[in-house]
């Protein structure tokens, strides 16, 4: 039994698991963050917000001294489950941590 | 020491309802379902009544635009009905009201009568900037004060050493203007002139802010009229019993919301960029722990106070914008008032900018304030995206980019305000559906940006242009609405002062949900010098008509130009000085290469899509004539970008062991504390160093 957890993200209760919803892929134990079973990438800030300014500190683009672009991606499909903007080196978010005991609960699956 | 003659650090704990009392319980006891229904509408209605009052007799900027907030507080100071758009003052408002309980009411040289009115706008009681004015006066009714009626509302100017209310280069509160706790300015239905005459002479802009404070003062003198009709009609006891039971109604109504949601922690750390007058890093480390029928938020691990620099916030400024999600977003559905804090605990550190102490200066606090509302908008997407996705929404535009102004206007009228654009922003993208463009300000969301030509009747402004701005959302399966983009050209006066507020210059104020991009990065372009007024004199088509031909095709104007922050101190413009500011769009929503090519080719041919992103963004292939989806062409491009996706990605482990070797440079991170954990001793070797 799958629940929907976001737009990107089932878990599968029995088996306690994140899952892509795009595919079905497996990424890792929904005890942990689900990130851990993604592969992941820094996209170059002027690929992702291209700069309308010439040679300006200012030019849409984000400043790579203040922040960076990771993007987190189902390793079966390619999906882009989450993205994070942090200061370079900043320790990835542990953005979901859900009571796993209590969703098996409300769900009626056993423990 | 006794806090007679300070800051009262005990009544501002006081969010939630004060305790029942015996009178309260019995009179709500008494009260029929029916006669509740009908009460809790009429009373909507008169708050509603006042709201409307309040902004036609205004005259600042926000006042005439909707930042209203107009209620009815209990005997006790709780906020128990309100009319606004702008959620932080259903709790914030309260305080002082609470403050003028305690400490004036049976005071013998102050006390409370019919015909009084109070005013107020230390931020301390406020919780949010001593630009948010406030005014009340009470009801007594056959001996007994049965309620307060007040109106809170941003008065652009409140006399710092900057004008508009949020003074960049403040080193202390001092440096802030003007702090009011309660104070009686009027009796017997008559304000004071003498204490009117010190508040308009304590600030730049006098007319604005004594038409500002008569609004109050009128919209809350009507309200009394349909409450003394109310209570004439259904009784004293009654009028106390239906007000109390519309807290312990909304109180027992939140709890149930919340019990219906995932237990869990969500968390989004949020980064400012600018302390004001320089940019730096700034982190608000947000965590949303929601179990059983509470929610609590923790703010352990953001960055230290700052001493003498002005992003610090109360937390009683954090809980305000925190009730602007719960407000407008979880507890859409309820009403409007502090009964909605039975549900929610919450946790600050003690050394922090998030829960400022003692002197130092708070008045860019909103920047602050909504940087961390949009953690909760980013949490809350999280945390309800299992039980209600209607509820996960990405963020509204975040980075205020408000123009600050000061000086004489045409009309030779001393003036200091602000512009309305930040009534314009774009929404956030959400499930199934796009955010709307220029939806208004999310925390302010009865507001409105008004005319052009309002404002340039009574401002010295032309405006070059301003609509959409095609660059400024963040994109994804369903993209944040647009933003706007608008010119200044300073008109007809010598000069004037010109500054900005805001935060999002280097590090991207909105950011996107489940995968959605960011809103890009906001600057102000300047132009001192300028040939505007000889090229739109001559008509010249080249001139830009909007911020995305400004940047994209170029423009003949000249003059010294500049790019700066959007937090920039004001300083001198001439007439024919030229001031460029996108106020943007709202965060992106889901893979951006699973969003509907037909609706990129809708939003190219609307002109709120650039080509370079349809192309490189969506993936998205169209004929560059007749933008004809080409449906094939796009599905390869696709498939080729998901995989281009895994060639380039790296499993967590190892990408994660490369990533943390990096930090910011030092110079960025005066403010922030230690990197990358604010509360973490000082090891004298950070990685910054």
């Amino acid at each position: 039994m799958k629940v929907r957890i976001t737009e990107n993200l089932d878990i599968d209760l029995p088996r306690e698991t994140w899952c892509c919803h795009a595919c079905g892929h497996e990424l890792t134990s929904a005890r942990a963050a689900y990130k851990t079973g993604c592969v992941v990438a820094e996209v170059p800030l002027a690929e992702a917000h291209p700069p309308l300014v010439e040679g300006q500190a200012y030019s849409f683009t984000p400043d790579a001294d203040f922040c960076r672009l990771l993007e987190f991606y189902c390793p079966g499909c390619g999906t882009l489950i989450e993205n994070e903007y942090l200061p370079p080196g900043h320790p990835i978010t542990h953005d979901i941590e859900l009571d796993i005991d209590a969703l098996k609960a409300r769900h009626g699956v056993a423990g | 020491m006794s806090i007679k003659y300070g800051r009262d650090t005990e009544v501002v704990h006081r969010l939630r309802p004060e305790p029942v009392t015996a009178r309260e319980q019995a009179a709500q006891a008494a009260v029929a379902d029916l006669d509740f229904e009908i009460f809790q509408h009429k009373m909507q209605m008169i708050a509603l009544e006042g709201k409307e009052t309040t902004m036609k007799l205004g005259a600042s900027t926000a006042m005439r635009w909707g930042d209203v907030a107009f209620g009815v507080y209990t005997a006790q100071g709780d906020l128990a009905i309100c009319a606004t758009g702008i959620y932080h003052h259903a709790v914030l408002s309260q305080l002082p009201v609470k403050y003028l309980v305690k400490h004036l009411k049976d005071d013998p040289s102050v006390g409370v009568r019919n015909g009084d009115s109070f005013f107020y706008n230390d931020p301390f009681y406020g919780g949010v900037h001593n630009a948010d004015m406030g005014l009340c006066v009470p009801v007594i009714v056959d001996g007994e004060l049965v309620c307060f009626i007040g109106a809170a509302v941003h008065t652009g100017e409140a006399g710092g050493s900057e004008p508009g209310g949020m003074v960049n280069g403040a080193k202390s509160r001092y440096d802030e203007g003007l702090l009011v706790p309660p104070i009686k300015v009027g009796e017997n239905f008559t304000l004071k002139e003498d204490l009117l005459a010190m508040l308009a002479t304590m600030t730049r802009d006098p007319r604005t802010m004594i038409l500002d404070l008569k609004a109050r003062l009128a919209a809350a003198r009507i309200a009394e009229r349909r409450v003394r009709d109310l209570i004439a009609d259904k009784g004293v006891a009654f009028f106390v019993g239906a007000l109390r039971k519309v807290l312990t109604v909304t109180g027992a109504a939140a709890r149930r919301k919340v019990a219906a949601l995932n237990d869990g922690v969500y968390r989004q750390p949020r980064f400012l960029d600018t302390v004001g007058p320089e940019s730096q890093l700034l982190k608000i480390n947000l965590a949303v722990e929601k179990k059983g029928e509470r929610i609590t938020l923790v703010l352990d691990g953001s960055s230290p106070l700052l001493p003498d620099r002005p992003l610090n916030t109360y937390f009683q400024g954090i809980i305000g914008l925190a009730m602007v999600y719960f407000c407008g977003w979880l507890f859409h559905d309820l009403p409007a008032n502090n009964g909605l804090l039975e549900a929610i605990d919450w946790r600050f550190p003690e050394d922090s900018f998030v829960n400022a102490k003692g002197d130092v200066p708070v008045s860019y606090a909103p920047a602050t304030q909504v940087a961390f509302t949009q953690g909760m908008f980013m949490a809350g997407a999280r945390m309800t995206y299992a039980t209600d996705p209607s509820r996960a929404v990405g963020a509204w535009y975040t980075g205020f980019a408000v123009t600050v102004f000061a000086g004489l206007n045409q009309w030779g009228e001393p003036m200091a305000d602000i512009t309305p654009e930040i009534n314009a922003t774009g929404a956030g993208g959400r499930p199934g559906r796009d955010g709307v463009d220029c939806a208004g300000a999310f925390f302010a969301t009865m507001s409105d940006c008004g005319d052009v030509e309002s404002t340039e009747s009574d401002r010295p402004f032309l405006y070059l242009f301003r609509n959409f701005f095609d660059n400024s959302y963040g994109h994804g399966k369903h993209r944040g609405g647009s933003g706007v983009g608008f010119g200044l050209k300073v008109h007809g006066v010598p000069w004037v002062v010109l500054g900005g507020m805001g935060f999002g210059s280097h590090f991207p104020a909105t950011l996107g949900i489940f995968g959605g991009r960011a809103a890009p990065p906001a600057f102000v372009q300047t132009v001192h010098g300028s040939n505007a007024g000889t090229l739109l004199r001559d008509a010249d088509p080249r001139l830009p008509n909007s911020m995305g031909a400004l940047y994209g095709r170029g423009t003949p104007e000249e003059g010294q130009r500049g790019y700066g922050n959007l937090a920039a101190p004001p300083s001198p413009f001439s007439e024919g000085d030229t001031y460029y500011v996108p106020v943007t769009g709202g965060a992106g929503y889901g893979d951006p290469l699973q969003r509907d090519p037909a609706a990129v080719v809708r939003d190219l041919r609307a002109g709120r899509c650039t080509v370079q992103a349809a192309r490189d963004v969506y993936r998205v292939v169209v004929d560059p004539h007749t933008l004809h989806l080409d449906e094939a062409a796009t599905e390869a491009a696709r498939t080729q970008a998901r995989q281009d996706r895994l060639r380039r990605a790296k499993p967590y482990a190892a990408f994660e062991r490369e990533w943390e070797r990096q930090s910011p440079p030092a110079a960025i991170l005066r403010y922030y504390g230690a990197f990358p954990d604010p509360a973490a001793p000082a090891t004298g070797q950070d990685r910054a160093a």
